[in-house]
């Protein structure tokens, strides 16, 4: 792929920041270098992947989302925030008649991982279907 | 109604591969395939940009497709 240097180039630093923060953040050197790697892995598959309308001429914003990527990207996005806020507002329920005074924080662990599970679900479902 | 079309016919006709139809309109190629297979209607501007590409009329790459009438009881 032609003309993606500046991409590719821009890419690789944000992988090595992601893992520079993990590291900085307390996660051990293999972890930090496993989120790096993920990241690198995610940006060089990227553009081969269809997601995306790839435009070389754009530089750094190379990749693009033409509209039916953004119409699924929306209701994966729409479908996550709801999915979230009815948990959310279900845990406080439970915490209340469980004789709490507020929910517990590692439950917003849980949670939000529920919010990324719905909308890679839906994103994947949404691909599959339209 | 379903909206019915003829993109795959056309871009056969243009001699066209999906993947050189999408980079001429400026979207994926599983978005090509998507609309050939009538699982995506496209936007009025996305259906405009598909006839210019491929030379007709956009009233010839979309249709709606009438649905049958219900018996009455």
């Amino acid at each position: 792929m032609s003309g993606m240097r500046s991409y590719y180039l821009s890419r690789m630093l944000v992988a090595v920041g992601f893992g520079v923060l993990f590291f900085l953040g307390g996660a051990s050197w293999w972890q930090a270098a496993l989120v790096g790697g993920a990241a690198i892995a995610w940006f060089l598959w990227a553009p081969r992947s269809g997601r995306y309308r790839v435009a070389p001429e754009l530089g750094v914003t190379a990749l693009r989302r033409d509209e039916r990527s953004q119409g699924i990207n929306d209701t994966a996005g729409r479908n996550a925030f709801v999915v979230l806020m009815l948990a959310t507002g279900a845990a406080a329920v439970y915490a209340g008649l469980s004789g709490l005074s507020q929910v517990p924080v590692r439950a917003l662990d849980w949670l939000l991982i529920l919010g990324v599970l719905v909308y890679f679900g839906s994103d994947f479902w949404l691909r599959r279907q339209a | 109604m379903p909206l019915k079309n003829h993109v795959r016919e056309a871009r056969q006709a243009a001699q066209l591969t999906q993947e050189a139809l999408a980079m001429k309109v400026g979207v994926t190629r599983q978005s090509i395939i998507a609309i050939e297979q009538g699982k995506y209607g496209p936007s009025v501007k996305l259906a405009l940009e598909l006839a210019a590409a491929l030379g007709v009329r956009v009233e010839d790459l979309f249709e709606l497709e009438a649905r049958p009438e219900r018996g009455t009881r």
